[in-house]
Protein backbone atom coordinates (compact mmCIF):
# COMPACT_ATOMS: atom_id res chain seq x y z
CA UNK A 1 0.00 0.00 0.00
CA UNK A 2 1.51 3.49 -0.95
CA UNK A 3 1.34 6.05 2.51
CA UNK A 4 2.90 8.79 2.77
CA UNK A 5 6.62 8.55 3.91
CA UNK A 6 6.83 11.45 5.94
CA UNK A 7 3.37 11.16 8.20
CA UNK A 8 1.96 7.83 7.14
CA UNK A 9 -1.19 9.22 6.04
CA UNK A 10 -3.41 6.44 4.25
CA UNK A 11 -3.69 6.00 0.29
CA UNK A 12 -6.24 8.18 -0.27
CA UNK A 13 -5.00 11.19 1.12
CA UNK A 14 -2.14 10.15 -2.01
CA UNK A 15 -1.93 11.77 -5.07
CA UNK A 16 -0.21 10.97 -8.28
CA UNK A 17 1.30 14.13 -9.72
CA UNK A 18 3.01 12.95 -12.68
CA UNK A 19 4.08 9.94 -14.24
CA UNK A 20 7.98 10.64 -15.92
CA UNK A 21 8.30 8.78 -19.31
CA UNK A 22 11.48 8.14 -21.45
CA UNK A 23 12.56 8.90 -24.59
CA UNK A 24 10.89 5.80 -26.07
CA UNK A 25 7.75 6.61 -24.14
CA UNK A 26 7.99 4.07 -20.82
CA UNK A 27 7.51 4.68 -17.51
CA UNK A 28 10.66 5.46 -15.71
CA UNK A 29 8.91 7.42 -12.09
CA UNK A 30 5.68 8.86 -10.63
CA UNK A 31 5.75 11.75 -8.39
CA UNK A 32 3.29 11.69 -5.80
CA UNK A 33 1.73 13.85 -3.37
CA UNK A 34 0.56 13.52 0.28
CA UNK A 35 -2.54 16.02 0.62
CA UNK A 36 -2.35 15.33 4.72
CA UNK A 37 1.10 17.16 5.26
CA UNK A 38 1.84 18.43 1.18
CA UNK A 39 4.98 16.34 1.24
CA UNK A 40 6.05 15.45 -2.61
CA UNK A 41 8.54 12.60 -3.19
CA UNK A 42 9.32 10.29 -6.54
CA UNK A 43 9.14 6.77 -6.54
CA UNK A 44 12.75 6.61 -8.09
CA UNK A 45 14.26 8.15 -4.71
CA UNK A 46 16.54 7.17 -2.27
CA UNK A 47 14.97 4.88 0.30
CA UNK A 48 16.59 7.54 2.81
CA UNK A 49 14.14 10.06 1.47
CA UNK A 50 10.71 7.86 0.59
CA UNK A 51 10.52 5.07 3.45
CA UNK A 52 9.22 5.77 6.54
CA UNK A 53 11.34 3.25 8.58
CA UNK A 54 14.72 4.48 7.07
CA UNK A 55 13.69 7.77 7.13
CA UNK A 56 15.25 9.88 10.27
CA UNK A 57 12.31 10.40 12.86
CA UNK A 58 13.38 13.73 13.55
CA UNK A 59 11.43 14.63 9.94
CA UNK A 60 8.21 13.12 10.71
CA UNK A 61 5.42 15.46 10.34
CA UNK A 62 2.26 14.82 12.33
CA UNK A 63 -0.45 17.48 10.38
CA UNK A 64 -2.61 17.32 13.74
CA UNK A 65 -0.12 19.38 15.29
CA UNK A 66 -0.31 22.58 15.80
CA UNK A 67 2.98 24.61 13.13
CA UNK A 68 3.95 28.11 13.08
CA UNK A 69 2.16 29.78 10.39
CA UNK A 70 3.67 32.88 8.26
CA UNK A 71 2.54 36.05 8.51
CA UNK A 72 -1.37 34.27 10.17
CA UNK A 73 -3.91 35.87 8.10
CA UNK A 74 -5.91 36.41 11.05
CA UNK A 75 -3.79 39.11 12.62
CA UNK A 76 -5.05 41.29 10.28
CA UNK A 77 -8.45 40.83 11.63
CA UNK B 1 22.60 54.61 -3.06
CA UNK B 2 25.69 55.12 -4.66
CA UNK B 3 29.62 54.77 -4.24
CA UNK B 4 32.74 56.56 -5.92
CA UNK B 5 31.82 55.57 -9.71
CA UNK B 6 34.69 54.73 -11.80
CA UNK B 7 34.27 54.16 -15.66
CA UNK B 8 33.84 50.41 -16.73
CA UNK B 9 37.28 49.05 -18.39
CA UNK B 10 36.68 48.28 -22.36
CA UNK B 11 36.72 44.67 -21.36
CA UNK B 12 34.10 44.86 -18.94
CA UNK B 13 31.82 46.98 -21.20
CA UNK B 14 32.00 44.36 -24.07
CA UNK B 15 31.28 41.50 -21.54
CA UNK B 16 28.38 44.31 -20.83
CA UNK B 17 27.17 44.41 -23.91
CA UNK B 18 27.45 41.27 -25.22
CA UNK B 19 25.74 39.16 -22.31
CA UNK B 20 22.25 39.61 -22.73
CA UNK B 21 20.52 36.80 -21.24
CA UNK B 22 21.86 33.24 -19.47
CA UNK B 23 22.31 31.90 -22.30
CA UNK B 24 24.46 34.47 -23.72
CA UNK B 25 26.42 34.12 -20.20
CA UNK B 26 26.42 30.25 -20.41
CA UNK B 27 28.46 30.35 -24.05
CA UNK B 28 30.45 33.13 -22.40
CA UNK B 29 31.52 30.87 -19.84
CA UNK B 30 31.80 27.56 -21.68
CA UNK B 31 34.15 29.36 -24.17
CA UNK B 32 36.41 29.82 -20.79
CA UNK B 33 36.40 26.76 -19.66
CA UNK B 34 33.84 27.84 -16.92
CA UNK B 35 30.62 25.88 -18.05
CA UNK B 36 30.90 21.82 -18.75
CA UNK B 37 27.88 19.44 -19.95
CA UNK B 38 26.82 16.29 -18.46
CA UNK B 39 25.74 14.03 -20.69
CA UNK B 40 26.17 10.89 -18.83
CA UNK B 41 22.51 9.67 -17.83
CA UNK B 42 21.54 10.46 -14.29
CA UNK B 43 18.79 10.22 -11.83
CA UNK B 44 17.19 12.92 -10.64
CA UNK B 45 17.86 11.65 -6.99
CA UNK B 46 20.39 12.02 -5.87
CA UNK B 47 22.37 12.31 -9.04
CA UNK B 48 22.07 15.85 -9.47
CA UNK B 49 22.50 16.84 -5.42
CA UNK B 50 25.97 14.67 -5.48
CA UNK B 51 26.71 16.50 -8.81
CA UNK B 52 26.41 19.82 -7.96
CA UNK B 53 28.11 19.49 -4.26
CA UNK B 54 30.90 18.20 -6.30
CA UNK B 55 31.18 20.84 -8.44
CA UNK B 56 30.59 23.47 -6.05
CA UNK B 57 33.63 22.44 -3.59
CA UNK B 58 35.85 24.87 -5.84
CA UNK B 59 34.55 28.04 -4.83
CA UNK B 60 37.31 30.20 -6.73
CA UNK B 61 37.53 28.12 -10.20
CA UNK B 62 34.42 25.93 -10.46
CA UNK B 63 32.40 25.80 -13.45
CA UNK B 64 28.47 25.77 -14.54
CA UNK B 65 27.35 22.40 -15.11
CA UNK B 66 24.69 21.84 -17.48
CA UNK B 67 22.35 18.39 -17.19
CA UNK B 68 20.81 17.53 -20.61
CA UNK B 69 20.04 13.69 -20.11
CA UNK B 70 18.25 13.87 -16.93
CA UNK B 71 15.82 10.05 -16.21
CA UNK B 72 12.41 10.81 -17.51
CA UNK B 73 12.88 14.20 -18.40
CA UNK B 74 13.98 13.58 -21.96
CA UNK B 75 14.92 16.86 -23.88
CA UNK B 76 14.81 19.03 -20.93
CA UNK B 77 17.89 21.19 -19.78
CA UNK B 78 18.70 22.27 -16.37
CA UNK B 79 21.96 24.35 -15.40
CA UNK B 80 23.50 24.45 -11.68
CA UNK B 81 26.36 26.72 -10.51
CA UNK B 82 25.98 29.61 -12.77
CA UNK B 83 27.53 32.04 -9.80
CA UNK B 84 28.95 28.91 -8.65
CA UNK B 85 32.75 30.25 -8.55
CA UNK B 86 34.41 33.72 -8.17
CA UNK B 87 35.91 33.26 -11.78
CA UNK B 88 32.09 32.97 -13.08
CA UNK B 89 31.76 36.45 -10.94
CA UNK B 90 34.87 37.96 -12.62
CA UNK B 91 33.86 36.60 -16.39
CA UNK B 92 30.64 38.43 -15.48
CA UNK B 93 32.75 41.70 -14.42
CA UNK B 94 35.29 41.78 -17.29
CA UNK B 95 37.76 40.21 -15.73
CA UNK B 96 40.56 37.55 -16.32
CA UNK B 97 40.40 34.30 -14.61
CA UNK B 98 42.61 34.88 -11.64
CA UNK B 99 41.03 38.06 -10.40
CA UNK B 100 40.99 38.27 -6.69
CA UNK B 101 37.97 38.73 -4.53
CA UNK B 102 39.12 41.65 -3.11
CA UNK B 103 39.49 43.09 -6.56
CA UNK B 104 36.16 41.92 -7.11
CA UNK B 105 34.96 43.36 -4.16
CA UNK B 106 36.11 46.69 -5.19
CA UNK B 107 34.76 46.76 -8.93
CA UNK B 108 31.48 45.83 -7.31
CA UNK B 109 31.82 49.12 -5.46
CA UNK B 110 32.35 51.14 -8.22
CA UNK B 111 29.56 49.87 -10.05
CA UNK B 112 27.00 50.24 -7.22
CA UNK B 113 24.12 52.55 -6.93
CA UNK B 114 20.65 52.93 -9.06
CA UNK B 115 21.05 56.74 -10.14
CA UNK B 116 22.12 55.72 -13.75
CA UNK B 117 19.52 52.80 -14.94
CA UNK B 118 19.95 51.54 -18.28
CA UNK B 119 16.89 50.29 -19.12
CA UNK B 120 15.30 49.16 -22.64
CA UNK B 121 11.30 48.42 -23.10
CA UNK B 122 10.23 45.98 -25.75
CA UNK B 123 7.08 45.09 -26.90
CA UNK B 124 5.66 41.81 -25.37
CA UNK B 125 5.45 40.32 -28.66
CA UNK B 126 9.18 40.73 -29.76
CA UNK B 127 10.16 38.88 -26.38
CA UNK B 128 12.11 36.05 -26.82
CA UNK B 129 10.29 34.71 -23.19
CA UNK B 130 7.26 35.03 -24.93
CA UNK B 131 7.93 32.50 -28.06
CA UNK B 132 5.21 30.10 -26.36
CA UNK B 133 2.71 30.85 -23.75
CA UNK B 134 0.40 28.38 -21.81
CA UNK B 135 -2.91 29.72 -20.83
CA UNK B 136 -4.56 26.46 -18.65
CA UNK B 137 -3.07 22.96 -17.81
CA UNK B 138 -0.61 23.75 -16.43
CA UNK B 139 2.38 21.25 -14.84
CA UNK B 140 5.29 22.69 -13.46
CA UNK B 141 6.44 18.46 -12.95
CA UNK B 142 6.57 18.59 -16.52
CA UNK B 143 7.72 22.07 -17.61
CA UNK B 144 11.24 21.91 -15.13
CA UNK B 145 13.42 19.03 -14.58
CA UNK B 146 12.49 18.97 -10.84
CA UNK B 147 13.82 17.62 -8.25
CA UNK B 148 14.89 17.15 -4.50
CA UNK B 149 17.89 19.77 -3.90
CA UNK B 150 18.43 18.07 -0.13
CA UNK B 151 17.67 14.52 1.13
CA UNK B 152 14.77 16.31 3.75
CA UNK B 153 13.88 18.45 1.87
CA UNK B 154 9.72 18.67 2.10
CA UNK B 155 9.23 18.42 -1.86
CA UNK B 156 10.49 19.51 -5.07
CA UNK B 157 12.17 23.29 -4.89
CA UNK B 158 12.83 26.27 -7.03
CA UNK B 159 15.60 27.95 -5.28
CA UNK B 160 16.52 30.65 -7.86
CA UNK B 161 13.82 32.43 -9.02
CA UNK B 162 13.75 35.86 -9.21
CA UNK B 163 9.90 36.66 -8.30
CA UNK B 164 8.05 40.30 -9.63
CA UNK B 165 5.80 42.12 -7.42
CA UNK B 166 3.93 45.31 -6.96
CA UNK B 167 3.10 46.98 -4.05
CA UNK B 168 -0.68 46.75 -3.94
CA UNK B 169 -1.27 49.84 -1.86
CA UNK B 170 0.94 51.93 -4.92
CA UNK B 171 0.53 49.65 -7.88
CA UNK B 172 3.11 52.20 -9.81
CA UNK B 173 5.38 52.68 -8.40
CA UNK B 174 8.55 51.40 -10.55
CA UNK B 175 10.51 51.48 -7.26
CA UNK B 176 8.67 49.93 -4.95
CA UNK B 177 8.20 47.21 -7.47
CA UNK B 178 10.06 44.17 -5.57
CA UNK B 179 12.86 41.84 -7.32
CA UNK B 180 13.48 38.99 -5.54
CA UNK B 181 14.50 35.45 -4.69
CA UNK B 182 12.16 33.64 -2.37
CA UNK B 183 12.36 29.74 -1.99
CA UNK B 184 9.36 28.33 -3.57
CA UNK B 185 7.92 24.92 -3.29
CA UNK B 186 6.03 22.89 -6.35
CA UNK B 187 2.89 22.10 -4.16
CA UNK B 188 0.60 20.93 -7.24
CA UNK B 189 0.72 21.14 -10.88
CA UNK B 190 -0.23 24.12 -11.16
CA UNK B 191 0.52 25.65 -7.77
CA UNK B 192 3.17 26.77 -5.34
CA UNK B 193 4.01 28.21 -1.74
CA UNK B 194 6.52 31.03 -1.52
CA UNK B 195 8.24 31.95 1.64
CA UNK B 196 8.63 35.56 2.76
CA UNK B 197 8.33 37.09 6.00
CA UNK B 198 7.34 40.24 7.10
CA UNK B 199 10.83 41.84 7.32
CA UNK B 200 11.05 41.00 3.26
CA UNK B 201 9.57 43.54 0.45
CA UNK B 202 7.65 41.02 -0.53
CA UNK B 203 6.02 40.01 2.61
CA UNK B 204 4.94 43.60 3.22
CA UNK B 205 3.28 43.14 -0.52
CA UNK B 206 1.56 39.84 0.73
CA UNK B 207 0.27 41.43 3.93
CA UNK B 208 -1.14 44.70 2.65
CA UNK B 209 -2.93 42.41 -0.38
CA UNK B 210 -4.63 39.96 2.10
CA UNK B 211 -5.39 43.19 4.54
CA UNK B 212 -7.39 45.31 2.01
CA UNK B 213 -8.40 42.07 0.21
CA UNK B 214 -6.97 42.55 -3.39
CA UNK B 215 -5.30 40.23 -5.54
CA UNK B 216 -1.46 40.04 -5.53
CA UNK B 217 -0.05 39.23 -8.75
CA UNK B 218 3.42 37.53 -9.19
CA UNK B 219 5.57 37.34 -12.09
CA UNK B 220 8.03 34.33 -11.46
CA UNK B 221 11.30 34.93 -13.98
CA UNK B 222 13.26 31.61 -14.22
CA UNK B 223 16.56 31.40 -15.91
CA UNK B 224 17.93 35.25 -15.61
CA UNK B 225 19.89 37.18 -16.82
CA UNK B 226 22.91 36.63 -14.59
CA UNK B 227 23.14 40.58 -13.16
CA UNK B 228 19.20 40.12 -12.13
CA UNK B 229 20.13 37.35 -9.73
CA UNK B 230 22.90 39.08 -7.90
CA UNK B 231 20.57 42.01 -7.60
CA UNK B 232 17.58 39.91 -6.44
CA UNK B 233 18.96 38.60 -3.40
CA UNK B 234 20.69 42.18 -2.19
CA UNK B 235 18.88 44.03 0.17
CA UNK B 236 18.47 47.13 -1.62
CA UNK B 237 16.29 50.12 -0.18
CA UNK B 238 12.21 49.38 -0.41
CA UNK B 239 11.75 52.20 -2.93
CA UNK B 240 14.96 51.30 -5.20
CA UNK B 241 15.05 49.22 -7.97
CA UNK B 242 16.71 46.13 -8.08
CA UNK B 243 16.50 46.28 -12.17
CA UNK B 244 18.11 49.53 -12.05
CA UNK B 245 20.96 48.35 -9.91
CA UNK B 246 21.61 45.02 -12.35
CA UNK B 247 21.59 47.10 -15.51
CA UNK B 248 23.87 50.19 -13.88
CA UNK B 249 26.30 46.76 -12.22
CA UNK B 250 26.82 45.66 -16.16
CA UNK B 251 26.66 49.46 -17.57
CA UNK B 252 24.70 47.88 -20.72
CA UNK B 253 21.00 48.14 -21.07
CA UNK B 254 18.92 45.56 -19.50
CA UNK B 255 15.76 44.81 -21.73
CA UNK B 256 13.00 44.60 -20.06
CA UNK B 257 8.99 43.82 -21.32
CA UNK B 258 5.57 43.57 -19.61
CA UNK B 259 3.97 40.35 -18.04
CA UNK B 260 0.44 39.79 -18.91
CA UNK B 261 -0.26 40.47 -15.48
CA UNK B 262 1.20 43.93 -15.22
CA UNK B 263 4.50 43.51 -13.76
CA UNK B 264 8.02 44.37 -15.33
CA UNK B 265 9.80 41.63 -16.37
CA UNK B 266 13.31 40.49 -18.36
CA UNK B 267 11.79 40.02 -22.27
CA UNK B 268 15.04 37.48 -22.54
CA UNK B 269 14.60 35.16 -19.26
CA UNK B 270 13.96 31.27 -20.35
CA UNK B 271 10.55 30.93 -18.19
CA UNK B 272 8.46 33.48 -16.60
CA UNK B 273 5.43 31.92 -14.26
CA UNK B 274 2.54 34.32 -13.68
CA UNK B 275 0.31 33.66 -10.89
CA UNK B 276 -1.69 34.68 -8.30
CA UNK B 277 -1.54 34.73 -4.57
CA UNK B 278 -4.47 32.55 -2.85
CA UNK B 279 -5.49 35.11 0.02
CA UNK B 280 -6.05 34.22 3.17
CA UNK B 281 -4.64 30.01 2.29
CA UNK B 282 -1.49 28.48 4.37
CA UNK B 283 -0.28 25.12 3.50
CA UNK B 284 2.72 22.91 5.39
CA UNK B 285 5.87 24.02 3.32
CA UNK B 286 9.39 22.61 4.40
CA UNK B 287 11.87 21.18 5.53
CA UNK B 288 14.37 23.43 3.12
CA UNK B 289 17.67 22.82 3.61
CA UNK B 290 18.86 26.30 4.00
CA UNK B 291 21.70 28.48 3.59
CA UNK B 292 23.17 28.28 7.36
CA UNK B 293 23.45 24.28 6.62
CA UNK B 294 20.83 23.76 8.47
CA UNK B 295 17.17 22.75 7.53
CA UNK B 296 14.56 24.97 8.36
CA UNK B 297 11.33 23.16 9.70
CA UNK B 298 7.75 22.70 8.82
CA UNK B 299 5.28 25.38 8.70
CA UNK B 300 1.88 27.13 7.36
CA UNK B 301 3.05 29.58 4.41
CA UNK B 302 1.08 31.62 1.51
CA UNK B 303 0.46 29.51 -1.53
CA UNK B 304 0.12 30.72 -4.85
CA UNK B 305 -1.64 29.76 -7.94
CA UNK B 306 -0.41 30.00 -11.70
CA UNK B 307 -2.24 32.17 -13.50
CA UNK B 308 -0.27 31.16 -16.95
CA UNK B 309 3.39 30.09 -17.89
CA UNK B 310 5.70 31.88 -20.98
CA UNK B 311 9.03 30.59 -22.09
CA UNK B 312 11.14 30.15 -24.80
CA UNK B 313 12.22 27.42 -27.40
CA UNK B 314 13.68 24.72 -24.74
CA UNK B 315 13.83 26.38 -22.03
CA UNK B 316 16.71 26.39 -20.00
CA UNK B 317 15.65 25.37 -16.02
CA UNK B 318 18.34 27.24 -13.80
CA UNK B 319 18.23 26.39 -10.27
CA UNK B 320 20.67 26.28 -7.60
CA UNK B 321 22.77 24.06 -4.77
CA UNK B 322 21.98 25.32 -1.02
CA UNK B 323 22.72 23.91 2.14
CA UNK B 324 26.21 23.39 4.36
CA UNK B 325 28.36 26.00 2.51
CA UNK B 326 30.54 26.59 0.73
CA UNK B 327 27.54 26.56 -2.03
CA UNK B 328 27.15 28.49 -4.73
CA UNK B 329 24.63 30.91 -2.64
CA UNK B 330 27.20 32.23 -0.81
CA UNK B 331 29.14 33.58 -4.00
CA UNK B 332 25.86 34.43 -5.45
CA UNK B 333 25.33 37.13 -3.11
CA UNK B 334 28.71 37.65 -0.60
CA UNK B 335 29.57 40.48 -2.62
CA UNK B 336 26.34 41.37 -3.22
CA UNK B 337 25.83 41.39 0.61
CA UNK B 338 29.05 43.03 1.50
CA UNK B 339 29.03 46.06 -0.44
CA UNK B 340 25.51 47.76 0.98
CA UNK B 341 26.95 47.27 4.48
CA UNK B 342 30.59 49.57 3.17
CA UNK B 343 28.89 52.41 1.41
CA UNK B 344 26.60 52.66 4.54
CA UNK B 345 29.67 52.35 6.97
CA UNK B 346 31.42 54.84 4.94
CA UNK B 347 29.37 57.49 5.01
CA UNK B 348 29.88 57.99 8.48
CA UNK B 349 33.36 55.88 9.11
CA UNK B 350 35.45 56.74 5.25
CA UNK B 351 38.10 55.06 7.49
CA UNK B 352 36.35 51.58 6.55
CA UNK B 353 38.56 50.33 3.82
CA UNK B 354 36.79 46.56 3.10
CA UNK B 355 33.71 44.64 4.21
CA UNK B 356 34.01 40.87 3.73
CA UNK B 357 30.41 39.31 5.10
CA UNK B 358 30.47 36.68 2.57
CA UNK B 359 30.31 33.68 4.76
CA UNK B 360 26.52 32.76 5.47
CA UNK B 361 24.63 35.97 3.83
CA UNK B 362 27.26 37.66 6.68
CA UNK B 363 26.29 35.80 9.25
CA UNK B 364 30.59 36.39 10.37
CA UNK B 365 31.83 39.32 8.86
CA UNK B 366 35.06 40.33 8.75
CA UNK B 367 35.54 44.59 8.38
CA UNK B 368 39.07 45.95 7.84
CA UNK B 369 39.34 49.58 9.30
CA UNK B 370 42.08 52.11 9.95
CA UNK B 371 42.04 52.64 13.51
CA UNK B 372 42.12 56.29 14.89
CA UNK B 373 42.50 55.29 18.30
CA UNK B 374 42.09 53.07 21.04
CA UNK B 375 38.32 51.44 20.79
CA UNK B 376 37.52 53.15 17.32
CA UNK B 377 37.22 49.72 15.45
CA UNK B 378 34.77 48.57 18.23
CA UNK B 379 32.24 51.81 17.46
CA UNK B 380 32.68 51.08 13.69
CA UNK B 381 31.48 47.47 14.93
CA UNK B 382 28.59 48.87 16.86
CA UNK B 383 27.86 51.49 13.63
CA UNK B 384 27.86 48.18 11.35
CA UNK B 385 25.40 46.01 13.93
CA UNK B 386 22.62 49.59 13.02
CA UNK B 387 22.40 49.15 9.09
CA UNK B 388 19.76 47.42 7.62
CA UNK B 389 21.37 44.15 7.05
CA UNK B 390 23.89 44.10 9.85
CA UNK B 391 20.09 44.33 12.72
CA UNK B 392 19.55 40.76 11.56
CA UNK B 393 22.00 39.38 10.22
CA UNK B 394 25.97 40.30 11.60
CA UNK B 395 26.53 37.83 14.13
CA UNK B 396 29.86 37.49 14.85
CA UNK B 397 32.25 40.68 13.64
CA UNK B 398 35.68 40.46 13.26
CA UNK B 399 37.66 44.05 13.13
CA UNK B 400 40.70 43.93 11.57
CA UNK B 401 43.36 46.70 10.71
CA UNK B 402 43.31 48.42 7.80
CA UNK B 403 47.03 46.60 6.57
CA UNK B 404 44.72 43.12 6.80
CA UNK B 405 43.19 41.75 3.70
CA UNK B 406 39.41 40.96 5.02
CA UNK B 407 39.31 38.33 2.19
CA UNK B 408 42.53 36.10 2.96
CA UNK B 409 41.71 34.51 5.83
CA UNK B 410 45.39 34.00 6.48
CA UNK B 411 45.57 37.37 7.01
CA UNK B 412 42.76 37.55 9.33
CA UNK B 413 43.82 34.63 11.35
CA UNK B 414 47.41 36.47 11.68
CA UNK B 415 45.58 39.50 13.38
CA UNK B 416 43.58 37.23 15.58
CA UNK B 417 46.80 35.88 16.77
CA UNK B 418 48.71 38.74 17.40
CA UNK B 419 46.39 41.80 17.60
CA UNK B 420 43.26 39.95 19.84
CA UNK B 421 43.55 39.99 23.78
CA UNK B 422 40.50 38.05 25.18
CA UNK B 423 39.22 41.56 26.72
CA UNK B 424 38.98 42.78 23.44
CA UNK B 425 35.82 40.55 22.88
CA UNK B 426 32.22 41.69 23.27
CA UNK B 427 29.26 40.20 23.52
CA UNK B 428 26.19 41.92 22.92
CA UNK B 429 23.19 39.40 24.88
CA UNK B 430 19.52 38.92 23.28
CA UNK B 431 19.80 40.33 20.03
CA UNK B 432 17.72 40.00 16.85
CA UNK B 433 18.75 37.33 14.90
CA UNK B 434 17.38 35.70 11.99
CA UNK B 435 15.19 32.62 12.69
CA UNK B 436 16.49 29.86 10.60
CA UNK B 437 20.02 30.38 12.54
CA UNK B 438 20.69 27.23 14.25
CA UNK B 439 22.85 29.11 17.44
CA UNK B 440 19.87 31.12 17.98
CA UNK B 441 18.92 30.93 21.61
CA UNK B 442 15.06 30.78 20.24
CA UNK B 443 14.34 31.08 17.04
CA UNK B 444 14.82 34.81 16.16
CA UNK B 445 16.78 35.76 19.40
CA UNK B 446 20.66 35.50 19.87
CA UNK B 447 23.92 37.24 21.24
CA UNK B 448 26.24 38.94 19.53
CA UNK B 449 29.73 38.80 19.15
CA UNK B 450 32.78 40.85 18.30
CA UNK B 451 35.69 40.95 18.09
CA UNK B 452 38.09 43.87 17.66
CA UNK B 453 41.65 42.31 16.34
CA UNK B 454 42.94 45.74 15.20
CA UNK B 455 46.44 46.71 17.00
CA UNK B 456 46.74 49.13 19.87
CA UNK B 457 46.52 52.57 19.35
CA UNK B 458 46.92 55.41 22.30
CA UNK B 459 46.05 55.72 24.93
CA UNK B 460 46.68 51.84 24.74
CA UNK B 461 49.91 50.92 25.96
CA UNK B 462 49.92 46.96 25.94
CA UNK B 463 52.19 45.97 22.77
CA UNK B 464 53.79 49.13 22.18
CA UNK B 465 57.25 47.50 22.31
CA UNK B 466 56.55 45.36 19.73
CA UNK B 467 57.26 46.50 16.04
CA UNK B 468 55.64 44.70 13.28
CA UNK B 469 57.38 43.40 10.38
CA UNK B 470 56.18 44.81 6.92
CA UNK B 471 57.02 42.78 3.92
CA UNK B 472 56.49 44.28 0.66
CA UNK B 473 53.15 44.90 -0.38
CA UNK B 474 51.02 46.88 -2.67
CA UNK B 475 49.89 46.18 -6.27
CA UNK B 476 53.59 45.72 -7.75
CA UNK B 477 53.44 42.30 -4.80
CA UNK B 478 49.94 41.63 -6.52
CA UNK B 479 51.07 41.86 -9.80
CA UNK B 480 54.12 39.36 -9.08
CA UNK B 481 52.07 36.81 -7.61
CA UNK B 482 49.94 36.39 -10.61
CA UNK B 483 52.49 36.43 -12.87
CA UNK B 484 54.28 32.89 -10.58
CA UNK B 485 50.70 31.69 -10.92
CA UNK B 486 50.83 32.16 -14.73
CA UNK B 487 53.89 30.59 -15.08
CA UNK B 488 53.20 27.55 -13.20
CA UNK B 489 50.62 27.60 -15.38
CA UNK B 490 52.74 27.33 -18.20
CA UNK B 491 51.43 30.67 -19.57
CA UNK B 492 47.92 29.85 -19.11
CA UNK B 493 46.07 31.61 -17.06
Amino acid sequence: MNTCPRCQAAEEKIRAEHKGLNAQGELVWTIFHCNACEFTWRDSEPASTIDYNKREAFFRVDPEKPYPVIMPPAQYK
Amino acid sequence: MSTQKKPLSDKARAVGERIGSLRDFLEFLEENGQCITWTDEILPEPDVRNIAVAAGRDSMNGPAVIFNNITGYPGKKLVLGVHGSFTNLALLLGHPKGTTIKELFYDIISRWGDDKPLLDFIEPDAAPVNENRLSDNFNLYDLLPLYRINEYDGGFYIGKANVVSRDPRDPDNFGKQNVGIYRIQVQAPGEFTLLSVPAHDMGRHIMAAEQDNVPLKIAVMLGNHPAMCMFAATPVGYDESEFSYASQMMGSPLRLTKSNNGMDILADSEMVIEAELMNGVRSFEGPFGEFPGSYSGVRKIPRFKVTAISHRNDPIFENIYIGRGWTEHDTLIGLNTSAPIYAQLTKDFPEVVAVNALYQHGLTGIISVKNRFAGFAKSVAMRALGTPHGTMYLKNLIMVDDDVDPFDLNEVMWALSTRTRAEDTIVIPNMPMIPIDPAAEIAGKGHRLIIDATSFMPPDKLGSDSKIVTPPAGPEIDEIAKLIQLLQNGGQS
